[in-house]
């Protein structure tokens, strides 16, 4: 009984943690879980959407949401930035001069930088939907 | 390190926008590549009618 319990979970807890695999490497590069699902088409995609949405924002100088903020919307702020894993941090270790709150373009870079985040979460789920076995 | 800054007028940002995030839709939504382009062509086409069809209709607003 002992084995047959633990060939019908080995495969199950293997699945599992190779979507968890996809997931983590999807969320720190973007399109590096569909590269590892070899989906070539889709990973190129969404490096280019989350990779040009992020660069374009950190042109416009827009604000990068520090961990600690004083208010709830900083906060949401973070976990959309956050999203966009690698460029993220890339973004954070470069930003020498802080937002340009004077220009609209400030403003526009800071909504850039958060969709980065958004979209690259988007191709999290895909990855991880792939994975599973739960989509194509 | 710092990169030179870009500005970009309104019209701009909504293109370079709408161009990206319409890539990122149809590589989500759509299994196949010319399935994924026209999809992406679409998107992309709706964010600019939509886009300007609210600035027009918030233009009496600005006056």
């Amino acid at each position: 009984m002992a084995t047959e319990v633990s060939l019908h979970t080995t495969p199950t807890r293997q699945k599992l943690a190779s979507a968890a695999l996809v997931a983590i490497t999807a969320w720190i590069v973007p399109g590096l879980g569909h590269l590892l699902l070899r989906r070539w088409g889709r990973a190129l995609g969404f490096f280019f959407a989350c990779g040009g949405l992020a660069l374009a924002g950190f042109a416009l100088r827009g604000e990068i949401f520090s961990p600690h903020s004083d208010d709830p919307f900083g906060a949401l702020g973070f976990i959309a930035d956050l999203g966009s894993g690698i460029f993220y941090f890339v973004e954070r270790m470069f930003e020498t001069a802080g937002p340009d709150i004077s220009r609209a373009s400030g403003d526009y870079g800071t909504r850039f930088i958060a969709a980065s985040g958004i979209v690259n979460l988007l191709g999290v789920i895909d990855a991880l939907g792939i994975a599973r076995g739960r989509r194509s | 390190m710092s990169l030179a800054q870009i500005h970009l007028s309104h019209f701009g940002a909504m293109v370079i926008f709408a161009l990206l995030v319409s890539v990122a839709f149809a590589c989500a939504g759509r299994r196949t590549i010319p399935t994924r382009i026209k999809y992406a062509l679409w998107c992309f086409l709706l964010f600019l009618a939509i886009g300007v069809g609210i600035a027009w209709l918030m233009y009496p607003l600005s006056r």
